[in-house]
């Protein structure tokens, strides 16, 4: 029958069209050559410079220790996605597993089967309530990120005044410790009064949405701290919307686009991780765990506090990369 | 005069400024073929509405076989043993021809089974292609979708519906206005062998020439209004269509 | 036994009434079944990532990690199968899910306890939930006649709105562990993932009520001519009510098997499972118009996208190409329903394929 002959050839014509394309982006995770090992990485979100610089770091170390890395991630930052592409991960017996957990009770089964399916694990960033299984476990110092945001908001109202932290959902230790070491600082100063702690479930407009109508509520904020990537981009937005003028707003994270919002002068300062060191440390943590050789179960990388002052000079480095 | 299965005396309707229906009259005799016939807006859907239960009338009186009756709904005039062949067949067209005769009215399977909802298709499918068989109707196939067949084939189907479950009348709305002249021929042979069946049918038609060949009476209706009731036999186009554009009075004339 | 009363002279037809002359085999017929033709497609799928990632792709580790990860899917699928079908949609079905699990494990953790009782009382709790958002979806659309779309955009905020509200945006971690062991990450004969059991008795249970009784049948007929099931008859209000609230009573169920695998009420999650449930249904072959549809074509629809994402991680494809490929197939059959409904209507029931590349007659 003419159907099923002409069926079978667009099918497998289709599908061939999309194996060339698969082949010629994401590299041959199918080639061994001896003694190299594959790591994969699976990020938090897909299209997050905080991540894609921490991709940049572990794709440099990598190279110059002989290991391909493979990384994916989710188009959202949703457990109910990250679980398949890790069981996916897994299928594909990579030596190790690098990963920022989107949950850390969700993830936290998953990732622990593919430690007893033989795969070393790291975890990078955000981790899980039992890490004990992993090789490492890297972060940045999220408490002491909170307490400098603080800081440069005290510094730039020394009367003090009312401030708000806008999170991304509770469960994330990251963010959740962002916002503790924040508020902890926040209480020791009598001249400042927290508002608490707001969810723009990483998501700009939403982030945006809590600022303008926090801002309607109270008119006498004076600072505002967004404790990532999204939220940043979001609190200046909404700041912006809603015309508040002397408000010190600190971002955590330094994408493109905030270093944008921070030269324009809508963000005052920005708290830098440091994606790509964790990245590369998370390669050479597997490689010694892979070969017999010492490891460290918990790493603490630092930040930079970038400004309107020092973005052209000693923190032009610190600023996320879009691609590597 | 045998008793009139379905008889209206006076019936008026009003859609605000637009008289639908004044104190229209109609009867149909068991047996009996009669059409509808009338120019664009004279009432004659609305007065099959209204007879057959899907609009209710302002004033007048339905006598059922000599019964006064109030049909509230489609579902009562169903349950007198009259229905009703729309003008859009009101078939599911990704249903087949079986489906369809039975949607709403499905055999059930006895027992536990037909409790959890299971039907006797078997028994459908038999009584489907008899009623078929019998009113000469072309069906190809029970288990297509409608909607792949031809506008006879539907009407066909539709007609059937009605007829098996009709025991007393069956109202048809053009049922031959979008068809072929042998399509056609297949509908008006089967509203003879209804009728033949001892079932009343009126049909609304704009076609003179197949209302002149298949029906038993013809009334007029002008402006909501009977003009005339005529034996198919003793009339003539030229009287017909003066009646309907009023150029001819009729019996009506007020 | 067809048309006995011909009239002298008349010949044979003299409009063509179906396209098709040649008898109709059940095979042929069923070769032309969407549902059929997307299987192929996933087969073709498998049988290239096959070949492609032999030691990684086509083993028993990685494939019952599939259908374990495609199993909740697989349950909103069906309740999805019924509603568009009706020619309506639900974009509630995530939010309803995250619900109902807060509801189950609020209860659970006010009851205490690790053991099946609590669990038990908390599957119920989760359910019930499932079915009153469902309930409130049905009444609204039909009784105060809201379209679909928009009632269950609604109810997609407020339920998500509502489980934020009852845990103050806090997730809560504490479930039984008897449903983790047992159900989220248990196995029947050692490897076949019992939540994967469960999804199929639901798939199977669903297919035979759709297929085969006649509430399967009105639903068919509500969502091919609405007005004409009412004028004959059918209780379609009650029929459409009964469809949400069957949706709603399997996104329950949902959200308690995903309580079972994250033990956590995830309130976050679930994000993109509306969109994911709905492309696997419509890929599958159910009309988004309404009166086609099949609940195994819904299940291979399912498993396309999944299966694309796993081979596609596995060979190391960066992540856009996933949401390329599956957006493609979604085109391609929504395409595919196109030509065919065209077809449909135009009077001929020649295979889609043929027609779409029959060259023309002179």
């Amino acid at each position: 029958m003419k159907w099923s002959r002409t069926l079978t050839i667009t099918a497998i014509g289709a599908l061939g069209a999309l194996g060339f394309a698969g082949c010629s982006s994401g590299g041959d995770g199918e080639g061994d050559t001896a003694g190299s090992y594959e790591f994969a990485f699976v990020q938090g979100v897909a299209g997050d410079e905080f991540y894609i610089s921490m991709q940049c770091g572990m794709e440099s170390k990598a190279k110059e220790l002989g290991v391909t890395v493979n990384t994916q991630g989710a188009e959202k930052f949703d457990p109910s996605l990250q679980k398949p592409l890790v069981d996916s991960v897994v299928a594909s017996s990579p030596d190790a597993l690098l990963i920022a957990a989107t949950d850390q009770t969700a993830m936290q089964a998953p990732i622990k089967a593919a430690n007893d399916a033989g795969v070393e694990v790291v975890l990078v960033d955000t981790s899980i309530e039992d890490p004990s299984f992993a090789v490492s476990a890297i972060a940045s110092d999220n408490i002491g990120g909170g307490e400098a945001a603080f800081k440069a908001i005290a510094e730039a109202h020394p009367d003090g005044g009312k401030v708000l932290v806008v999170s991304v959902d509770p469960g994330i230790t990251t963010t959740d410790q962002r916002a503790e070491g924040f508020e902890a600082a926040v209480a020791e100063n009598d001249k400042f009064e927290s508002l608490g702690v707001q969810y723009s479930h990483n998501q700009p407009d939403e982030a945006a949405r809590i600022v303008t109508a926090s801002l309607q509520k109270d008119k006498d904020i004076v600072g505002i701290f967004a404790a990532n990537l999204f939220a940043a981009e979001g609190t200046a937005t909404g700041v912006k919307q809603a015309g508040a003028e002397d408000l010190t707003i600190v971002g955590f994270d330094a994408g493109p686009a905030q270093v944008e919002q921070l030269k324009a002068g809508t963000v005052q300062a920005l708290v830098a991780q440091e994606p790509a060191s964790i990245g590369e440390q998370a390669v050479e943590q597997a490689y010694n765990a892979l070969e017999g050789e010492e490891t460290t179960t918990e790493i603490q990388t630092g930040f930079t506090i970038i400004t309107q002052d020092n973005i052209d000079g000693d923190a032009a480095d610190a600023v996320y990369q879009s691609s590597c | 005069m045998a008793t009139p299965v379905l008889k209206a005396r006076g019936l008026n309707r009003q859609f605000g400024h637009v008289r639908a229906l004044d104190n229209t009259d109609f009867e149909v005799y068991p047996g009996e073929v009669t059409a509808l016939i009338g120019d664009n807006g004279a009432g004659k859907s609305t007065l099959v509405k209204a007879l057959s239960g899907n609009l209710s009338v302002d004033s007048g009186a339905i006598e059922f076989e000599g019964k006064p009756v109030v049909l509230a709904n489609p579902a009562e005039a169903s349950a007198l043993g009259m229905e009703t062949v729309h003008q859009d067949l009101a078939l599911a067209p990704h249903l087949n021809p079986v489906q369809n005769v039975y949607l709403g009215r499905e055999i059930m399977r006895s027992g536990l089974a037909g409790a959890f909802g299971f039907m006797d298709d078997a028994e459908m499918r038999r009584a489907s292609r008899a009623a078929f068989d019998d009113l000469g109707a072309t069906v190809r196939s029970l288990s297509n979708q409608v909607g792949s067949m031809s506008g006879g084939q539907k009407q066909a189907i539709a007609i059937a519906r009605a007829v098996h479950w009709a025991k007393k009348l069956v109202f048809l709305d053009e049922p031959t206005a979008a068809l072929g002249v042998r399509q056609t021929k297949n509908v008006l042979d089967m509203i003879r062998r209804v009728s033949d069946t001892g079932i009343a049918v009126v049909f609304i038609s704009h076609s003179m020439p197949h209302v002149m060949e298949v029906a038993d009476r013809i009334q007029v209706l002008r402006l909501g209004h009977r003009a005339a009731t005529l034996d198919a036999k003793a009339t003539s186009m030229e009287e017909l269509v003066g009646l309907m554009t009023g150029a001819n009075a009729g019996d009506a004339a007020a | 036994m067809s048309n006995s009363t011909k009239a002298p002279g008349m010949g044979p037809e003299t409009t063509a009434i179906a396209g098709i002359d040649a008898k109709e085999t059940r095979f042929t017929k069923l070769a032309r079944t969407q549902w059929l033709q997307i299987l192929i497609v996933l087969i073709a799928i498998i049988v290239l990532f096959s070949i492609a990632a032999p030691e990684s792709f086509p083993h028993w580790g990685n494939v019952r990690l599939i259908i374990q990860n495609a199993s909740i899917l697989a349950i909103l699928a069906v309740g999805m199968t019924f509603v568009i079908v009706t020619a309506g949609i639900d974009l509630s079905i995530g939010s309803v899910l995250v619900f109902s699990g807060v509801v189950a494990a609020m209860v659970m953790r006010a009851m205490g306890g690790d053991g099946w009782g609590t669990a038990i009382v908390g599957i119920i709790a989760a359910i019930l939930s499932g079915i009153a958002w469902g309930l409130f979806n049905g009444l609204i659309i039909t009784k105060l006649k809201v379209p679909p779309l928009i009632v269950t955009l609604g109810s997609m905020g407020i339920a998500l709105g509502l489980a934020q509200i009852l845990t103050g945006g806090v997730d809560i971690r504490e479930v039984p562990a008897v449903l983790t062991n047992s159900i989220g990450y248990g196995n029947v004969f050692g490897t076949v993932p019992v939540i994967s059991v469960i999804a199929l008795a639901v798939v199977v249970v669903g297919a035979i009520i759709l297929h085969r009784t006649r509430f399967g049948l009105h639903t068919f007929a509500i969502g091919s001519n609405e007005e004409s099931a009412r004028r004959v008859g059918v209780k379609v209000d009650r029929r459409l009510i009964a469809v949400y609230t069957l949706t709603g009573g399997l996104t329950g169920l949902a959200g308690v098997l995903s309580l079972s695998q994250f033990s956590t009420t995830a309130i976050a999650g679930q994000t993109e499972t509306n969109l994911n449930v709905i492309t696997a249904v419509v890929i599958g072959g159910t009309s988004l118009f309404g009166g086609i549809g099949t609940i195994i074509g819904s299940i291979v629809g399912l498993f396309i996208p999944a299966v694309l994402q796993n081979g596609f991680v596995i060979m190391g494809v960066q992540p856009f190409w996933q949401q390329v490929a599956v957006g493609l197939v979604l085109i391609i059959a929504v395409y595919v329903d196109q030509v065919r409904r065209a077809q449909a209507s135009r009077g001929g029931d020649a295979g889609v394929w043929r027609h779409l590349l029959a060259r023309r007659r002179g």
